[in-house]
């Protein structure tokens, strides 16, 4: 029981010295701006190669996740930081005006491009009614 | 009412002064992810066994547009990200990347060999090879008495 208690209980934080896998989730800036074929999605995602990010859309959730492999050799000793190394993540919403099946995405000099079309409007569809 | 308190009118001051360092301190946090106010582009800095190794992150920047300098043991980074100039304002619905030009120097210490330097941009991140300098020898600074 004891044991159990003690699993569950977040450790108190150790010098990073010690915890040389502690990794960072970080927020990606974004910006969406409109374009004729629909609406853009650009994310700063520096250090994340196409074999190491993941876009997905379920229901109506976007959601990008970025893995940033290490690009300092492993005996690098940090001696000064002014940014942190992480992961990205970050979900959107769709609406309604996002054509779900047909988005495209392409990541360049780490700037992920999304292009997210817009729905084409379901035409109104008369019903006949008919007497009996 | 007294129009004028001696000894009070100080307290407005202070409670503007707290307010606005609340208000600065509520933006600050609110922006930290955007870098506004800071250094850009911010670097990093690691050690390694015959070399320094300088870091920054640069995403959408042409290899063209990045600019590397160095004079006097003054290393120069100067350049510009042109990704999306060609959206006019009003289309933009949300923006929070930082965008336009940009330059930063940066002081090197006095033990990196300059000829040696090397630069490298992968997937928007820079990285700058600054080997350590030979062992710098000791020198001899003679001593002389008499003179004035």
């Amino acid at each position: 029981m004891s044991n159990e208690i003690s699993r569950k209980r977040p450790e108190p934080s150790e010098p990073e010295a010690q915890q040389p896998v502690q990794r960072f989730v970080l927020p990606p800036p974004i910006d969406i701006y409109e374009t004729e074929a629909g609406l853009g999605l650009q994310a700063d995602l520096p250090g994340v190669s196409l074999d190491s990010l993941e876009l997905q859309v379920q229901d109506n959730k976007l959601t990008l996740l970025g893995r940033v492999l290490p690009h300092v050799p492993e005996d690098a000793k940090l001696i000064h930081q002014e940014y942190q190394v992480g992961d990205y993540l970050r979900s959107f919403i769709l609406n309604d005006e996002v054509d779900h099946e047909h988005i495209s995405a392409k990541l360049n000099n780490g700037v992920l491009e999304v292009l997210l079309p817009p729905a084409t409007k379901s035409e109104p569809r008369r019903i006949q009614v008919n007497t009996d | 009412m007294p129009v004028f308190r001696w000894g009070h009118n100080w307290e407005t001051f202070q409670d503007l002064e707290r307010e606005v360092d609340r208000l600065l301190h509520s933006v600050n946090l609110t922006f930290q992810g955007l870098r506004f106010g800071r250094q850009y582009p911010l670097v990093n800095l690691y050690e390694l066994e015959d070399e320094y190794l300088l870091t920054s992150e640069l995403p959408g920047t042409k290899v063209d547009d990045i600019d590397l300098t160095i004079a006097s043991g003054v290393l120069t980074i100067k350049g510009k990200r042109t990704d999306l100039e060609h959206i006019p304002d009003d289309k933009f619905r949300r923006q929070e990347r930082p965008r336009g030009s940009w330059q930063r120097s940066l002081k090197l210490p006095d033990r990196i060999n300059e000829e040696g330097l090397l630069a490298e941009f992968n997937e928007g991140v820079l990285k700058i090879h600054l080997p350590k300098a030979e062992e710098i020898k000791t020198r001899q600074i003679p001593v002389s008495t008499g003179g004035q």
